[in-house]
């Protein structure tokens, strides 16, 4: 790894935002892809989905968190970027559990805690590599 | 689940995970000094290219599909993306690391199971 930019061009930074777009845009494509369900033989290209505003909205924040991803892989490898970006796994279902009252189930409470330990594992070899610098 | 689903979410997997694998490449070539500009265009538009098509693909299946039916499939993406990374991109994988992308990826099945 390289010596990294610091502020808002930081990589680790730009993976929390890519993430955080990712998490917006999943909640609104499900809503927007629900919304236009049907059963057409095109339907199963998803184009159709197109005719929601959300899913439009949706693409909006999949491009932003397409274009700080670009910019993380400039710095990061994909063994330890890819595995930290799925810490959108644990945030869908905690914002369902915190803003939209859902309950969660132990064992969906285990994976969270797995999921949470892994990203640990693999954040650990960053940090260190960033001490060195 | 049908043969034809089964076929659009193994599609839907293989194309992300050569997009990234492409656009990982593409965004090496910007630090390198040999690295052509037409080199850059062209990985960078084979990786989009292979999202958008797993990006409409994974819009299908939710159409169909509850998110918690999908869901532990992205999360055999983590997986899949740690070797292939290290196979093709000659990535260091080490133990730590597959360690950590095998705790994700029984995590997020977990999480999609309950």
């Amino acid at each position: 790894m390289e010596n990294q930019p610091s502020g808002w061009r930081s990589p680790r930074l730009q993976l929390a935002l890519s993430v955080l777009c990712v998490l917006v845009s999943e909640l609104l494509l499900k809503r927007g892809a629900t919304e236009t369900a049907s059963a057409t033989a095109w339907s199963w290209t998803g184009i159709n989905s197109l005719a929601s505003p959300l899913v439009w909205w949706g693409i909006l924040f999949v491009i932003a968190s397409f274009l700080s991803w670009l910019y993380v892989l400039k710095y990061i490898p994909l063994t330890v970027a890819f595995p930290l970006s799925r810490v959108v796994d644990v945030l869908v279902p905690l914002s369902c559990w915190i803003f939209l009252g859902e309950i969660i189930s132990a064992r969906r409470w285990c994976g969270i805690a797995l999921v949470v330990i892994g990203l640990a594992v693999v954040a650990k070899p960053v940090a260190r590599l960033e001490e060195r610098l | 689940m049908n043969l034809l689903a089964f076929l659009f979410i193994v599609t839907s997997l293989v194309t992300l995970v050569a997009g990234q694998l492409f656009l990982k490449r593409a965004m090496e070539s910007t630090t390198r000094t040999d690295g052509t500009r037409a080199r850059l265009i062209g990985l960078l538009a084979a990786g989009i290219f292979l999202m958008t098509i797993s990006f409409f693909l994974t819009l299908g299946l939710l159409q169909r599909f509850d998110l918690s039916y999908l869901y532990p499939f992205q999360g055999l993406s983590v997986i899949i993306i740690s070797f292939s990374a290290a196979l093709v991109l000659r990535e260091k994988l080490t133990l730590q690391l597959t360690i950590g992308a095998l705790l994700i990826t029984i995590g997020i099945v977990l999480v999609s199971l309950s």
